[in-house]
């Protein structure tokens, strides 16, 4: 009972007339940029985090908040239409929904993507509402040890466990981990890897690094291997109602999606990808017209559109409640919260009820925003998905570098954004996950205070991570986690 | 037939080159820090060491077939043209005179020359088009920083245009 008074004084403050409009804002932004193609939910978070300097914290976190649903929700759009998924979660939405659109049933397919969105993300929010203040709780047992050891899982999951190379996802985390070293060390003062320059003093921010990888790499990789080919926008035909018919397919998938997409998006396991691929064969496995499939069924679109939003909001659990990022839209949103001195976690559902609250309590008026907002507008969307990418790359990367260049007023944080760049386009050619190393720069940091507190605490005794029994099982599943995959292709073989 | 890929090869000899780097710079930090006797130099050598090592497994797999399971080499099986290196050209020229432009002729003058660089590179060659739109989101997005939200940003060669707003 505690959690829902909690919330209804989180509701008194996501109400607020001038929040409200943060929301409104934020959510109209978010999908704004989110439509723009090869434009995903990270990006649109971290060239929009400029946007709130000057705002108090509730308003500017609500305000992200909305902007990244809308992203969510932008990207879906995109991929329905213009069959370039924009993220790895929108590849199963591709599958079905641009054949849909292809069939002239782009509005249906838009309509089961926004109304299933608004259907798993406000149960999804339920749920975080429900789960956030038990895993604050338990969260309140743990010392530095314990975090430490759910930290190197985390480290782990999203970077070897997933994805199609472990040691490819593991050099990007630790080149992370390394941009996470330069600058200033909090503990002791001692500069590290800075080489005396001063904007490098302050650390790597994750706005630059994000940019830098998402904006200004795709930028050369798009320009450098796809900008002399040609691509189809599929027209907006016919009415966006959903038919009966389409309802009572697009339900169920729906409410299985979030049953699917929830719990993924809680534990670290790389975001959306899994969950939605799940959410798709599920709906493939129990669907009456199987022979639909990769010709535009409408639960294809249904099911992993929901699935999407669902883990979207499951992602939040960890990061409010335990200030873990799992994906890299949630290590920017970290990012954000830091700008402001804040720390998510356990202390902070304490310290700053409200603001916490307020922020959960906007993620349900962020959805029903969304929902009013999207299906009304959505010639306007379909017209900004018709921007020619040569205007639309100049303007990304000229509002890229003003969020890179306002940290210092300095030509040093855009050659660094450029070094980003480059490092983003060698990675997107070579195969090698981004994610990963945007979860190290914002988490390791976080982890070498835990790990050093920790052993301050055991005056130097290494074995804490092993002896405290939260801290070994953690440890334990990390290590299950490498090792049985491992074991299980040797003993087929 | 060659037996592997200069690129890859590249890369993982870059990923090993940065780890000896990480380390060398590691061993230049102080040791000591408090109860723990962990001092900001641990975190770093761990850091350089798994660096080191996946630039030798990455080397590994470079060297012996290829990394595993990555995307072809071939542009058209990815659906993809090749390398057109003018395009790159473009935006790394735009980024860099964006850089040297910013400070001295203004956020202005530098975003629009940024704009048409990044379009030159996807192909436009509407030049005067590119300069508008360039200046129409330049001045935009610097009258929105600097009169709405009050975050300063060089007004350069436009200042008696622009007034006193900015620096």
């Amino acid at each position: 009972m505690e959690a829902f008074e909690a919330l209804m004084a989180g509701f008194a403050v996501a109400l607020k007339p001038i929040n409200l409009l943060w929301g409104f804002i934020g959510v109209t932004l978010g999908t704004f940029i989110g439509v723009l193609p090869g434009v995903g939910p990270a990006l649109t978070v971290a060239m929009l985090l400029p946007l709130t300097v000057k705002l108090d914290p509730t308003g500017a976190l609500i305000m992200f908040a909305g902007i990244y649903y809308g992203a969510m929700f932008g990207g879906s759009t995109t991929t329905i239409l213009l069959n370039t998924p924009g993220e790895s979660a929108s590849i199963a939405t591709a599958l079905e929904g641009n054949r849909m659109a292809k069939r002239g049933r782009a509005g249906p397919a838009l309509a089961t993507a926004a109304i299933g969105s608004f259907v798993a993300g406000t149960i999804a929010t339920v749920l975080l509402t429900l789960l956030a203040p038990v895993v604050v709780d338990l969260a309140l047992k743990f010392g530095p040890a314990e975090y430490f050891s759910l930290m190197v899982f985390a480290f782990i999951t999203v970077s070897a466990v997933l994805g199609s190379s472990t040691v490819r996802g593991l050099t990007s985390l630790f080149i992370g981990l390394f941009f996470g070293l330069i600058g200033i060390d909090s503990q002791t003062g001692q500069p590290r890897f800075a080489f005396g320059v001063a904007e490098l003093l302050d650390g790597v921010d994750v706005v630059v690094l994000a940019v830098g990888l998402f904006a200004v790499g795709e930028a050369l990789y798009v320009a450098a291997y796809q900008s002399r080919l040609t691509e189809s926008i599929e027209k907006l035909k016919g009415s966006i109602m959903m038919s009966a018919e389409d309802w009572k397919r697009s339900w169920p998938a729906w409410l299985r999606a979030t049953a699917i997409g929830f719990p993924f998006g809680t534990i670290p396991a790389g975001g959306a990808e899994i969950p939605t691929f799940l959410s798709y064969t599920v709906e493939k496995k129990l669907s009456r017209h199987p022979e639909e499939f990769g010709h535009g069924a409408i639960e294809g679109v249904a099911g992993p559109e929901a699935a999407n939003n669902a883990s979207a909001t499951g992602v939040l659990v960890p990061l409010l409640t335990l200030g873990i990022p799992t994906s890299a839209t949630a290590a920017i949103l970290l990012g954000a919260f830091q700008n402001y001195g804040l720390q998510p976690g356990p202390q902070l559902f304490q310290a700053q009820s409200d603001l916490v609250w307020g922020l959960i309590a906007s993620l349900y008026v962020g959805n029903v925003i969304l929902l009013i907002l999207n299906l009304p507008l959505i010639g306007i969307w379909v017209k900004v998905l018709q921007i020619p990418k040569d205007i639309l790359y100049a303007g990304i990367l000229v509002f890229a570098t003003l969020g890179a260049y306002s940290l210092h007023q300095s030509w040093v944080d855009l050659l660094t954004l450029y070094v980003f760049g480059l490092l983003g386009f060698a990675m997107r050619r070579w195969d090698i996950p981004v994610g990963p190393a945007v979860i190290g720069l914002i988490l390791g940091p976080l982890a070498e205070t835990q790990f050093r507190r920790a052993l301050s605490i055991s005056q130097g005794d290494a074995t804490v991570f092993f002896t405290q029994p939260i801290s070994a099982s953690f440890l334990a599943v990390t290590a299950a986690l490498v090792i049985l995959p491992w074991a299980v292709r040797r003993w087929r073989r | 037939m060659r037996r592997f890929k200069s690129a890859e090869v590249a890369l993982s000899l870059g990923v090993l080159a940065l780890g000896l780097g990480v380390a060398g710079v590691t061993a230049t930090l102080p040791s000591e820090g408090g109860y723990a006797g962990i001092g900001p130099n641990f975190i770093p050598a761990v850091v350089g060491a798994g660096i080191v090592l996946l630039g030798l497994w990455l080397s590994f797999e470079a060297f012996n077939g290829g990394w595993r399971g990555a995307a072809p080499d071939d542009a058209s099986e990815r659906g993809e043209h090749a390398f057109h290196a003018p395009a790159f050209g473009w935006i790394s020229a735009g980024l860099f005179a964006h850089m040297a432009l910013i400070g001295w002729a203004g956020f202005v003058i530098a975003g629009i020359v940024l704009f048409a660089c990044v379009a030159r590179g996807f192909g436009s060659l509407r030049i005067a088009r590119d300069l508008g739109f360039g200046l129409v989101l330049s001045l935009g997005i610097y009258l929105f920083f600097v009169k709405l939200l009050n975050v300063n940003l060089p007004a350069g060669w436009l200042k008696p245009i622009l007034g006193t707003a900015g620096i």
